[in-house]
């Protein structure tokens, strides 16, 4: 019986994983790609101090700890020629030298995980091309080795990739929360419609919960 | 024969992006059109909308697929738990699980099924689209918020060119219609674009 957690708890907290998505500078800092459409990044960027407390007690807890990053080969050839298209018509699309670097290419500055939320050693990046975690990487896999059980899926965007990885957590067997106070679209609107998706029926594809909630399902269990 | 159509005038572009499409590279997806979910979401009118674009896709050589989604004894427990009302997985061989009779499926489609919402996870459906060389998705599907989005986010990704028919899905409330297809459309088409029945229809006829 678990308020927290979709179903039941995990057998032990190393069975969970924090799943911290896309907190980048392309996507939540000054001088990134959002910033550099002339988008507001206050809303990405709120989230940090929330996200820290979530590793924090991802890490006291003894959980593993995964971190995404969104961003294509330097030869692009990982690019969908309507993903790129779609990109430009914004002036700077996926692939063209910016304020940091290439937009969205693996290794600029702009694909770097902020500083505040700089993953750990023995922490698992996952670099990914699309928007769901699992399309088109080993993340699964990564789980399925670790025996990681149950997700608890933080970071940006909650309308785009956050959703797509829950939507997908869901498909691939994972017991799956995403905590609301820990997740930020670029619109509030967005934000607002997906969280009243999640919520529906009790939860579709997994729970929706908070900072406070996790602390006290991980407090919870003990190893 | 191949036909070529012209670009349909949607939202948030007119689609597809490089106006390269024609009756050999593009297929009509209709997801979960299954009598309990018709019956559940009083979705009869998306459902005869379906049926007219399925109509009008045969008439063109164009592609119709059909997908379902039903659980099984020995499937995951994730399926099984969605049994509460709003968003119901049906167990298959069921007569809610069936197709409902209103699509006017003719025995011509592909069918494809799946356990979740996600009709592209574990059902070979992308495989089957690129053996015919199809590049270009039209959606129609119920809920739009369910199973309909979960589609076409991973459709998406894999890079397929990709059109919700707003008038051929209906969500789990309007509200959720609504916020569905804006997230969609959003930062230039983030998961495609939206588009109404008539233009697809009316593309197809010319």
């Amino acid at each position: 019986m678990s308020v927290f957690w979709p179903q039941d708890p995990p057998e032990s907290l190393g069975k969970a994983a924090l799943v911290v998505i896309d907190m980048q500078v392309d996507f939540c800092a000054p001088g990134g790609w959002v910033d550099q459409l002339g988008e507001d990044v206050a809303n990405t960027r709120s989230v940090i101090p929330a996200v820290a407390e979530a590793l924090a007690i991802a890490r006291k807890g003894g959980l593993a700890v995964f971190h995404t990053r969104e961003g294509h080969k330097p030869d692009l050839s990982d690019l969908p020629a309507n993903k790129q298209w779609r990109t430009r018509v914004h002036g700077l699309g996926i692939g063209d030298e910016g304020a940091s670097g290439r937009i969205l290419v693996r290794g600029e500055p702009g694909f770097q995980i902020v500083p505040e939320l700089a993953p750990l050693a023995g922490e698992t990046v996952i670099d990914k091309p699309g928007k769901s975690s699992f399309h088109a990487t080993d993340f699964d896999a990564r789980l399925k080795a670790q025996g990681i059980t149950h997700l608890v899926i933080v970071g940006v965007t909650s309308d785009c990739c956050v959703q797509s990885t829950f939507r997908d957590g869901y498909e691939h067997g994972y017991q799956c929360v995403v905590l609301e106070d820990c997740t930020a679209a670029v619109e509030a609107p967005n934000h607002e419609a997906t969280m009243d998706i999640l919520k529906a029926f009790g939860g579709r594809w997994g729970s929706v919960s908070n900072l406070q909630g996790f602390g006290g399902a991980v407090g919870g269990i003990h190893d | 024969m191949t036909d070529v159509f012209r670009k349909i005038d949607a939202h948030p572009y007119a689609w597809p992006f490089d106006g390269e499409w024609g009756s050999q590279d593009t297929a009509l997806l209709l997801l979960g059109f299954q009598a309990g979910t018709v019956a559940d979401l009083q979705a009869e009118g998306e459902a005869e909308i379906a049926a007219a674009l399925a109509a009008s896709a045969r008439n063109t050589g164009v592609a119709v697929v059909a997908t379902r989604r039903g659980y099984r004894d020995d499937h995951a427990p994730a399926a099984t738990r969605r049994q509460a009302p709003g968003d119901r997985i049906f167990k298959v061989d069921t007569p809610e699980w069936q197709f409902v009779p209103t699509i006017g499926l003719t025995g011509s489609e592909t069918v494809f099924d799946h356990q979740g919402d996600n009709a592209f996870h574990g059902t070979g459906i992308e495989a089957w689209l690129r053996g015919k060389g199809i590049r270009n998705l039209l959606f129609a599907g119920l809920p739009t918020d369910g199973l309909m989005h979960a589609s076409q986010r991973a459709a998406n990704d894999m890079g397929f060119e990709c059109l919700a028919i707003r008038d051929a899905c209906k969500g789990t409330s309007a509200a959720r219609h609504e916020g569905q297809l804006r997230i969609t459309a959003f930062g230039n088409g983030l998961f495609g674009t939206v588009a109404m029945s008539e233009q697809i229809i009316s593309a197809f006829s010319r």
